[in-house]
Order: structure tokens, then sequence, then C-alpha cells
């Protein structure tokens, strides 16, 4: 009883927790030494007067080219809302350009959607994870196949879009 | 009988064998669409003494879909008749024990509840996988279109068709890929 007592007094806001780093987890995560794609490459150009100019210059983003460019109306800014899709869980090709490699979802500032689209996005990618449809985008560590999950988990499920709030 | 007649003749009283995929199906919707088959509810010349149900083979009855949580909610009471004999299992379990017995219990659940049942059940056949027997498989002259489309997973998709599918959004000015 004393000894519980001064253990609680030492530590006011509980135990401190020491979680371990495994070798494995620093393993899996990918490294790197420089940036996968540069923002800008470095141009160096001869002027008329003789003069060099080193400028850095940005690139176009590897998207551009397969970009999509929708008439956008009035009040619709948004990408999603401008392309008016009925967006389902098993539309994973659409979902998985709104994610990263690790199974989360891009914030609100990089993907450029207004908020109840960005809602509904979160929603959706939940749905598809749940559902096994995107064993690629998951953490290193995980394991990449839903038939290896446990009990309930492995079995095939699906979901209602329309259960989400509109 | 003239031969026309005669084609008609077994084209109308011929019993017919169905196949159903019910890979990534509901198994409730599933049995709503096989049971009008298995009692012959679907054919113009229907009348229950009639015996004009058709067979159905059922595959991939282990890869059924439940909607959200079902798997987990859903509950199938079992009474051995012995005192203390009730038992409740949950719908992961008892597909985990025998994948073929929710969708035979739910087409069970929704045949009439009458003599011809048990006649009825017997002229379903039912495969947790695509592994049909000969005998089954040489009878099969018919097959059922599936009520949900199968979803595809992301590793599924040839690589380059996952590169060259249209972006929606294009990354932000300075905006750094790792």
């Amino acid at each position: 009883m004393m000894l519980c007592r001064t253990i609680r007094t030492f530590f006011p806001r509980g135990l401190p927790t020491i979680t371990p780093v495994t070798p494995a987890a620093t393993l899996l995560r990918p490294l790197h030494t420089t940036h996968a794609r540069p923002l800008k490459e470095i141009v160096v150009e001869e002027e008329a007067g003789g003069d060099t100019v080193v400028r850095g210059q940005y690139l176009p983003s590897p998207k551009s080219s397969l970009l999509l460019k929708p008439d956008r109306e009035a009040g619709k800014a948004c990408p999603l809302c401008a392309l008016d899709l009925d967006v389902k869980h098993t539309d994973v090709l659409i979902l998985s350009q709104f994610m990263r490699e690790d199974g989360s979802v891009l914030p609100r500032r990089v993907t450029g959607l207004c908020g109840k689209q960005q809602r509904r996005l979160t929603w959706l990618v939940i749905m598809a994870q749940k559902a096994g449809l995107m064993p690629n985008l998951a953490p290193a560590t995980s394991k990449r196949d839903p038939s290896k999950r446990q009990r309930s988990k492995k079995f095939n499920r699906y979901f209602d879009e329309s259960t989400l709030p509109q | 009988m003239s031969a026309v007649r005669r084609v008609q003749q077994w084209a109308t009283f011929g019993r017919m064998w169905y196949l159903y995929d019910c890979k990534w199906q509901n198994p409730l919707d599933s049995a709503d669409k096989i049971v009008p088959y298995l009692d012959g509810s679907h054919k113009p010349i229907f009348h229950p003494l009639n015996d004009s149900g058709d067979h159905v083979v059922v595959i991939n009855s282990r890869d059924i879909a439940f909607p959200g949580d079902e798997w987990e909610k859903r509950v199938y009471f079992h009474h051995t008749g012995y005192a203390g004999g009730a038992t409740w299992t949950l719908a992961w379990q008892l597909h985990e024990a025998d994948p073929t017995m929710i969708i035979r219990k739910t087409i069970y659940n929704k045949l009439s509840k009458n003599l011809l049942r048990r006649g009825r059940m017997a002229r379903l056949h039912i495969f947790p996988d695509d592994k049909i027997p000969d005998s089954i498989l040489k009878n099969v002259s018919g097959q059922m279109r599936q009520l949900r489309p199968v979803p595809r997973r992301l590793d599924h998709y040839p690589q380059e068709q996952v590169e060259n599918f249209p972006k929606i959004f294009d990354w932000p000015k300075d905006h750094v890929i790792n």
C-alpha cells in the first residue's frame, strides 16, 4: 500500500510510457537523402551582356499532363464538387489520389477540397480500408493481406454511402 | 406431337439448373432472388403442387459480404431441444465453422413454411468456393445475374492504369512530395 502511494505522488500524471524503438520499424521506414521529386531545377543561362544567370525554376508537377479540368460553375471551386460525381467507397482509383502511401488521407490544404467533400472523402477512405480494397496503402509494419486479418475482419464487407451525412 | 410442340413442351416443363455466384453479394438479397427459382414462381405455369421448381447451384459462398458491422451483430439461434440447449452464434463465428451455413439458413428461412420446403432445399446446392463436382457442372443450364458489382482491389489494377488515371487535383505550388 505504502509503495503504491509513493509511486503515484512521484509520477502525478501517471507512469511514463517507454515506447521501444524496434529495429524492424526503422528499417521499413523509407529513407531518402534527396527528395523523391525536386520542386525546382537549377537553370544556368548566358545573357547577351556576358552575364551568367543562375535561376531556380519551378518544375511542372508530374500530374499536370493527366489533370482533369472541369467547367467550374460559380460557387463550385472544389475539385470534387466541380466534377459532380457520385464517388463510392469502391472507386479506389479516385480515393487513392487523396492518400499517402501509409494509408493516411492528405490534409485539406493539399487536396484543396471544401470541408464537406473532405469529410465525405475521409469516411469513404475508412469504408474502403475496412472493406480491404486498398491493402497496398497501409503502414509499412502492417500485414497487407485482408485474408490474414483476425476473426470477423477477414470476411468481405461493403458499405452504404447513403448513410453518410449529405 | 409435332417437333415444334415437342420443343415447346420440353422448354416449358424441363427442369433448369441455374448457377449463382455469391461472391461479394449480400446473402439476404441473394436469397430473395434465389427463392422464386426454387419455388418455380418465376414460371407462368407455377402452382405449388406442380413441382415446377428448378435447381440452383450457389458457388463462392465463403465470399459473401454483409454490410457495415453485421458480421459482428447478426446472430443465429439454435436450440437442441434439451433443457439449457439454446445457443446464440454470431454470423462470423458460424461462417468460420461452416462457410455454407449462412446462405443455407437464409434461403431456408425465406422459403414457404410448408412440407414442400425440404424438397426445395434438396434442389439447392451450395459450394464454399468455385470447385463444383463434374456431375453437377454437367447439368448447369443457365446463370443468374449478380445483384451487386464485385469491387476491385487497388493492387489488382495494373500499375500503368493507376498511373495514367485522370488526376482530380494538382499539388499546391510549394508542396514537397516525400
